[in-house]
């Protein structure tokens, strides 16, 4: 059997500095920071008061069934304008499909807050008296299930959970998905709305997250006065078909995605791992058929923590040799969209995907200070024009599981 | 306000559908009330009476006026 090519046919994106995909990438090549005082919960104890929130004012039953939006949670809610934008643009019409033949992979946090209230319920009231909506809300299941049932795709239906690296790693299960011939089509999204008071507390405690309070220049990946990222929210919906199935229904292909990569560092909890993150990098360049010198730009995982920045700056010198890492431009979406967790794979692959089909990189912004230990081109401040063929999306998890991802432009051969 | 108004508006606001519909022969299909639904109903009027609903009752309604009737033969058995 012929492996399948897969490739890009939609996109649909709610983030801090864009309700969708236009937007976003005005924002990204003009250099907007979505990093603002946090309005969500009351910072006042909080040593964080900074965040890249969706701006106030999302109003989920504009999408969405006013029962479903008791039923879901924010993630999820946050979810549907970006499906039915990536939806619209792919031209997918579900009533044409096969439906076993489209799947769902999604990656995402679950709530915290609301997940806290069971326990509560169930020691104030005894068992009797539980949350009817609980197990069907609660679970990072959900979005998936939610998107199966608004499109009725009967295809594989699932979840990824690798920390920061899970929207990557989302788009790499379904690539797999395809490649093996589950599925035409896949709905990958990635949708984190984990930016709550017990998260924000716990990244912090942990070392994580920059304390410096000026929202626009907290976040500085790659810059010597790095301190830490910055925590956000963000939903991102990629459609993936494969190469056949987008000629046939005669879609516009945005890029092909060409490969991915995974290890694992068995390292450190937080800490990364130059050694195992390069693992990652080769296999997703092997297994898109390239090699190290034919990738023309990396979409960094750049978080802006000191750890991060100078670990992942070592592996794609490791990967490259120094001579061409200097040559390879570098940018960090994260630099104005903050982190978003589980969602930051998947949105910062679209830039990428956008990158490849515009002919421009996003800046990495707040870039002042040259660091000795990054010292590659991470293209500071400005957007630049330039002909990129082949990206490499780079992802790292918290915990050291590592994703990364290849798309290339799209050509017939 | 009468049991039935206040059963009115707990339906109302878990099925989100509009109060005038709610006739007592309103069956739970005709509302689009999914089993989650009727648990959260159940649920709710149980905290709202102070009542208790055992499974085996709540399986016997079907309609609006059902649950009406069950509800006031509980709370005449309060009394």
């Amino acid at each position: 059997m012929e492996i399948p090519r897969v490739v890009v046919t939609g996109l649909g994106a709610v983030t801090p500095i864009g309700l969708n995909v236009d937007e976003l990438w005005a924002g990204l090549i003009s250099g907007k920071s979505g990093i603002r005082p946090i309005s969500h919960f009351d910072t006042t104890n909080f040593p964080i008061k900074i965040a890249a929130e969706i701006a106030s004012g999302f109003d989920p039953t504009k999408y969405m069934d006013p029962k479903m939006v008791d039923r879901t949670m924010r993630a999820v809610q946050l979810a549907m304008p970006a499906l039915q934008e990536a939806l619209k643009s792919a031209h997918l019409d579900m009533s044409k499909e096969r439906k076993e033949k489209v799947g769902v992979v999604t990656s995402t946090m679950v709530e915290s807050g609301y997940l806290a209230k069971g326990p509560e319920l169930l020691a104030k009231l005894g068992p009797r008296r539980a949350d009817p909506l609980f197990i069907t809300k609660s679970g990072p299941s959900t979005l998936a299930m939610q998107i199966g049932m608004i499109t009725g795709a009967n295809g594989p239906n699932t979840y990824v959970d690798s920390l920061c690296a899970s929207g990557a790693d989302a788009l790499g299960a379904a690539l797999n998905f395809m490649r093996l011939g589950y599925a035409d089509v896949m709905i990958v999204s990635g949708s984190d709305a984990s930016l709550e008071p017990v998260t924000i507390a716990g990244m912090n405690i942990i070392g994580a997250l920059t304390r410096e309070p000026d929202p626009q220049k907290a976040c500085r990946p790659f810059d010597l006065n790095r301190s830490g990222f910055v925590y956000g929210e963000a939903s991102g919906i990629i459609i993936l078909e494969t190469l056949k199935h987008a000629q046939k229904r005669g879609a516009t292909i945005f890029a092909e995605l060409a490969g991915a990569g995974w290890s694992f560092d068995a390292y450190d909890m937080t800490a990364p791992y130059a050694d195992t993150e390069v693992i990652a990098m080769r296999i997703a360049i092997a297994n898109a058929g390239l090699k190290p010198e034919d990738i023309d730009y990396i979409n960094a995982h750049g978080t802006s923590t000191k750890l991060n920045d100078a670990s992942e700056t070592k592996a794609i010198k490791m990967l490259m040799g120094e001579e061409k890492a200097h040559k390879t431009p570098i940018s960090s979406n994260k630099s104005m969209l903050g982190h978003s967790i589980t969602a930051a794979g998947v949105i910062e692959s679209i830039a990428t995907i956008l990158t490849i089909n515009k002919g421009i990189i996003p800046p990495t912004i707040n870039y002042e200070t040259p660091d000795p230990e990054c010292d590659l081109d991470y293209v500071p401040n400005q957007a630049r024009k330039a002909v990129v063929n082949n990206c490499l999306k780079n992802s790292f998890g918290l915990g050291g599981e590592n994703c990364c991802l290849v798309f290339k432009r799209f050509v017939e051969r | 306000m009468s049991t039935e108004e206040s059963i009115k508006d707990i339906v109302v606001k878990i099925v989100h559908c509009d109060k005038s519909v709610l006739t007592p022969e309103s069956t739970f299909k005709e509302l689009n009330a999914d089993s989650l639904d009727i648990v959260q109903i159940l649920v709710a009027l149980e905290d709202n009476f102070g009542i208790e609903i055992p499974e085996e009752d709540a399986q016997k309604f079907t309609s609006f006026g059902d649950v009406v009737a069950y509800v006031d033969s509980k709370l005449a058995e309060k009394k």
